[in-house]
């Protein structure tokens, strides 16, 4: 399947559930700046619905926000792929990350090479409500520059190559 | 010895996605289990002053895991509001796209969530328990089938209406865009495929689980049985339909109790609140809140695939009633109380599901060019309802005379089922806990038993990824954890 750039930045979220919108806000400022060179996805899904937008892709950052409730709002982590366990989820909508990379590799399908996790702190993500929590929305510069590093970096290489 | 706690708690990125306290009292035993899940919050809210017509998309956006089923329920209720019939041709393509809808969400969740605890077995140790073990069990070449004619639904969804997970199709009276004659070829290849994959499905799941008759025990213990009332959409003949039709109930034995079109939904359903859950449980009003227990005085009642084969009087196409009369030789008669055969009826739906496709398909209307009849009503009321995958679905609207939102109300599939859940955690947790004793497996068991729903709660969906640990908490009366058991 031909969908353009051989990179991807995956954004996880709803944009009408408040701070769950941060992935996605990011994602389009990311696509003002990296049109055309870097595939750019929202989605408001999860598992296996996943692996339709990794598959045939070089290299995947996937940004999300996450409520741990250890950090405070607006700190944005980046978290290795492998620290999301494998586990049985509540619903097949929420099967997990290394689920789903096993699920592809057994399939046969193309995974990606490269898989990074970046995500932002959030603090209501309950509320239908088309606005960000101040302290999420202060932090967005910096989810959207830590984004922009990993891609530039990316990009940087491929150039060099 | 102290009253002990015990506590399940999936933490996702979405903090207290769900989560099961369990309290032992001084003998050990289980005295009540909660199940609490989140709720979203300020739906109302952000609906009040927004044109009608934007409801169909702004529903869809809020779930990523039943838009679909939002968006129908919704361009449902615009009929409803702007007093106009969608033509044949628009209530055709609706139909097929819904049916699509419902043959790969049931299909996700048959062999991914249904997967684990029926194809490879409640007992196999965790780390077989997930999709990949599914793929061991059934063969690559099965699961790369199930990921492919998944793909290939949405796809044609899309092609008919926008983005699968976006819906732009529904518009009172009609659709937006209708099939074009030059993809049925394709869409009628597809709607064959879809039939072969449904009874691939059935075989699947009757080669492995009815050839085992520790399945069979699983499924009818008593553990996972509770004998409430059961709702489901019917068509004129009282077959089961998804998108349209009465809600039909029955009662615990099996007798038509209430047959009542969506508008009058408030006369039959109400919602009873507890001060330990977000979750309002539904139940039928005539009959009365009695608590979290079953038979014919409680009004709690099921949804989603088991309960609408027992409020139907079959299905609605061939190969389905073939499957339903399977299903009852084998656990009935009618109805079924069983909360585990959900996922045999889901199976029996999937067959459903995939002859209306094609049905739909081979039908010449189906491409026609009359895709809308134009409302002229002034709007004011407006109630639709369908089947989502997960059970009967509502959308609620009042508007003022430019058809500006006044006031929204919605009671989602999982609602229906949210009694018998609470009612099915607490009976495998007092099976599973005796005397201070923690058998073996328990997390499992107790999910289990919400698990065969399907339930989504909240309506808040897509999790970064596997942040799904369970985590098993044993609480003494002073709120101190004695023991933690982590997954």
């Amino acid at each position: 399947m031909t969908r353009g750039p051989a990179d991807l930045v995956l954004a996880l979220g709803n944009d009408l559930l408040g701070d769950d919108a941060a992935g996605p806000l990011a994602a389009r400022t990311l696509a003002s700046r990296y049109r055309d060179r870097v595939a750019i996805v929202e989605s408001g899904e999860a598992g296996l619905a996943l692996l339709e937008l990794i598959e045939g892709r070089r290299r995947v950052l996937i940004l999300d926000s996450i409520r741990s409730g250890a950090f405070p709002p607006g700190t944005v982590r980046e978290m290795a792929p492998e620290s999301f366990r494998g586990v049985l989820a509540p619903s097949p909508h929420y099967a997990g990350l290394p689920e789903v990379l096993a699920l592809g590799r057994r399939l046969g399908s193309e995974m990606p090479g490269e898989l990074r996790v970046l995500s932002i702190e959030v603090e209501d993500p309950f509320t239908i409500r088309e606005a960000l929590s101040p302290a999420v929305a202060s932090a967005m510069p910096r989810f959207v520059e830590a984004a922009a590093g990993i891609l530039d970096d990316w990009l940087a290489a491929s150039a060099g190559r | 010895m102290d009253t002990r706690r015990i506590t399940v708690d999936p933490i996702t990125r979405l903090e207290g996605h769900g989560k099961i306290d369990i309290f032992l009292d001084e003998r050990g035993d289980v005295e009540r289990a909660f199940f609490q899940v989140p709720e979203l919050r300020g739906f109302e809210v952000f609906s009040v002053g927004r044109p009608a017509e934007d409801m169909p998309q702004i529903t869809s956006r809020i779930c990523g895991v039943c838009p679909t089923a939002h968006h129908m329920a919704a361009t449902k209720a615009l009929d409803a509001l702007y007093s106009v019939e969608p033509t044949p041709t628009a209530r055709k393509v609706r139909e097929l796209v819904y049916n699509a809808f419902m043959l790969e969400d049931h299909a996700l969740h048959v062999y991914v969530l249904g997967g684990p605890d029926f194809i490879v077995g409640p007992d196999a140790p965790p780390s077989l328990r997930n999709v990949s073990g599914v793929i061991a069990k059934v063969g690559a070449d099965a699961g790369r089938r199930v990921i492919s004619m998944r793909r290939r639904l949405r796809e044609l969804i899309g092609r008919i209406g926008g983005k699968a997970i976006h819906p732009v199709l529904g518009l009172p009276g009609g659709v937006a865009k209708g099939v074009s004659p030059e993809d049925l070829p394709a869409f009628r290849a597809l709607a064959d495929e879809a039939v072969d994959f449904a009874r691939f499905t059935l075989r699947v799941f009757r080669d492995l689980v009815l050839g085992n008759d520790a399945y069979l025990r699983m499924i009818t213990a008593e553990a996972y049985t509770h004998r409430t009332y059961s709702m489901g959409m019917v068509d004129a003949r009282n077959r089961v339909d998804f998108y349209d039709g009465d809600l039909r109930v029955v009662d615990p034995e099996g007798s038509e109790y209430a047959k009542f079109p969506a508008h009058r939904y408030l006369d039959f359903v109400a919602e009873h609140v507890e001060p330990w859950s977000y979750v309002k449980f539904c139940y039928l009003k005539p009959v009365g809140w009695k608590g979290f227990v079953d038979g014919r005085d409680s009004g709690v009642y099921s949804v989603a695939p088991m309960a609408r084969l027992n409020a139907s009087e079959g299905m609605a196409t061939e190969e389905a009633q073939a499957a339903h009369d399977e299903l009852y030789a084998a656990l009935g008669p009618k109805p079924v109380h069983y909360t585990l055969a959900n996922h045999w009826a889901r199976v029996v739906e999937m067959v459903q599901a995939a002859e209306r496709i094609r049905d739909l398909l081979a039908d010449p209307e189906i491409a026609g060019a009359d895709l809308r009849n134009l409302p002229t009503a002034v709007p004011r009321v407006g109630v639709g309802a369908v089947e989502a995958p997960r059970g009967t679905l509502f959308h609620h609207y009042e508007t003022d005379g430019d058809g500006r939102i006044v006031r929204a109300n919605l009671i989602v599939a999982t609602q229906g089922n949210s009694a018998r859940m609470a009612m099915g955690v607490e009976k495998a947790a007092k099976e599973m806990i005796r005397g201070g004793e923690v058998r073996e497996g328990l997390l499992n068991r107790v999910e289990m038993a919400f698990r065969a729903y399907d339930p989504c709660h909240g309506c808040a969906t897509h999790s970064l990824p596997g942040q799904v640990p369970l985590v098993l908490r044993i609480l003494d009366r002073a709120g101190r954890v004695i023991d933690e058991i982590r997954r």
